[in-house]
This record gives C-alpha cells, structure tokens and sequence, in this order.
C-alpha cells in the first residue's frame, strides 16, 4: 500500500501534462471563436478584433 | 493547484483583453472605420467597382461585386445602408461591446495558451520575465504571421479565407515551437531545429490574391499594419506582465 515516490512523481507529471494540454485547446477553442470561426454573429460581433489582431478576416 | 494556476491565468487574459480596447481605439480601430469608408463607397468616396461603376449607382454597384467576393461582402452589406450595425448580425447592438468582449475572450484564450505553454515546458511565468514570455508571444502570434500575411484592411484584395487561415495557424505553430527550441533549450541541435522552424513556413508561400487592385489607399494600408503590429506588442506585453503578475500573487507555478 506504499506509494512509491517515482509513482508520485509520474502523476504530478501526468497531471501537469494533461492539464496543460486542456489548457491549450481550451485557450485555442477562445482564440478560434473570436477570431476564426465562420460564423456569422461571430464574425460581425468580433470584426474590428480580427482585423486589429491581424488575423485572417473576410 | 493547477486549477488555480489555470484561473489566475485566465483572469489576467481577460484583464489584458479589457485595457487592449481602448488603445485599439487610439489607432487601429478609427483606421478599420476608415477603410470601411472605401468599402461601402460612403462619405462620397466613389467605390471602386471597375466595370459597373459608371453604369449603376454605387448602392447597386456592390450587387454584383458582393457575389464575387462570397460572404465577404455579405457580412459587410448592411452597414453599407448607413447606420454601423444596422441589421448586421453581431451579437451586441453595440459595436464596441462586441470588439470588448471579443477581445476579452481573445485575452483569456492567448492567456490560457501562454501559461499552458509555461505548464508543458515547466517553465515559470513571473512579473520579472512576463514581458519576455508576452513578446515570445507576439512573436509567433503576429510578427511571424504578418510576414506573410500583412494585417489587412476591410475591403482589400485576399485570397480564400480558409487557405489564409491554415497558413496563419500552421506559422504561429511552428513559430511558436521554432521559439520554444531555440530560446528555452540548451542542445544545439535543437536550437538549430528551432531557428529551421522559424524560417521553413516562409518558404511555403502565404496565399495571396491573384488581382491586388484595392479601393483602399496603400498609405492607409501601410499605416494599419504598423498600428497593428503596435498594439498586437501592447497587447502581449500586458498579457505576458498579467499572466506573469497573476502567476506571483495567485497560482502556484509548482504544478
């Protein structure tokens, strides 16, 4: 029942890792509503963003 | 613990997103509505439609012209009957809430990235190298795009969306790795690699438009893609001094 310390280690990692990874593709699917999607409320709500940022618009 | 860390993160992001507004208003935005002037052919400013103009008034001169260009145009059109948003299909009455809270959200999302970049690399963002972390990020996230991809104006020539888009995120990626192996590695090979990174997606061609005509002074245009750039380096200054701020006083960087 002892926890070995590199078993510790390892999921400190894991954790790290998939919470960093959740974090990316939460921050991407942000960064995609404003600025990608093709939406059309979006587009309109977020034009003058997408064009200030320079990202591809129209 | 990470949680907290993520949160702080997110906050900063959306305090950032919250003071980027009023500089774009200082430049770029005043810049966009100028443009906007040219592309609806408004203020007496004839439109530049090669063939109809001389034929139809300039209201119906973007019939044709609005098929042409897909729903480029189409999002456009309502504000070419005066009013801002009149009927447009923004979510906001507003166009200025609408350019807050697009910004808010793109805040939080670059914030999210930045420090989940900083979580996979193990790395610590602080107040004391925030400014560093934010400028790596408009680095991959505007100056290596723009290259290529110049911050375009409302109403000049682009080539298909899609195409641009796929460009823009495949540079930011590997600007962003490029960047990634050449500043927080030690191994030569690898900062070789990175400094490879950083220049192969020049070598594949941004997609351009076949006829570059504008209606759109070239001045104009010069000016805003330096605006931009300006305050794209604001923006991720703050964002990178925020995330690093909130990093020191609220999340743990041990995750």
């Amino acid at each position: 029942m002892t926890t070995d310390s590199r078993t510790v280690a390892q999921g400190a990692t894991n954790t790290r890792l998939a919470a960093g990874f959740f974090a990316l593709f939460l921050g991407a699917f942000f960064v995609w509503g404003a600025g990608f999607a093709h939406s059309a409320a979006l587009h309109d709500t977020a034009h003058d963003v997408r064009h200030a940022f320079g990202f591809p618009c129209h | 613990m990470i949680i907290r860390y993520l949160l702080a993160a997110l906050v900063a992001g959306l305090v950032a997103g919250v003071l980027v507004t009023p500089i774009q208003y200082l430049k770029v935005i005043p810049l966009i509505a100028h443009a906007e002037a040219y592309e609806n052919g408004g203020h007496g400013i004839e439109p530049h439609d090669h063939h109809q103009a001389g034929l139809v008034s300039s209201a119906h001169a973007h019939g044709p012209d609005a098929l042409g260009k897909g729903r480029v145009i189409l999002a456009h059109a309502p504000a070419a009957g005066g009013g801002e948003d009149a009927g447009d299909a923004s979510l906001f009455q507003s166009r200025a809430l609408g350019t807050l809270t697009a910004n808010v959200v793109t805040g939080g999302g670059f914030a999210l990235m930045l420090a989940a970049v900083a979580l996979l690399a193990g790395r610590s963002i602080t107040t004391r190298n925030g400014a560093l972390w934010g400028l790596a990020g408009f680095a991959a996230v505007a100056l290596a795009p723009a290259l290529g991809l110049p911050p375009e104006l409302p109403a000049m020539p682009a080539a298909d969306l899609s195409a641009r888009q796929a460009w823009w995120i495949m540079t930011v990626g590997l600007t962003a790795v490029g960047l990634y192996c050449l500043i927080l590695r030690r191994e030569v090979p690898l900062r070789a690699l990175g400094v490879a990174l950083l220049v192969v997606p020049h070598l594949f061609a941004a997609p351009h438009p076949a006829q570059l005509a504008s209606p759109i002074p070239p001045t104009l245009a010069a000016e805003f893609a330096v605006a931009s750039l300006a305050t794209g380096a604001a923006f991720w200054v703050l964002l990178g001094l925020g995330v690093g701020f909130a990093m020191d006083r609220f999340g743990t960087s041990e995750a």
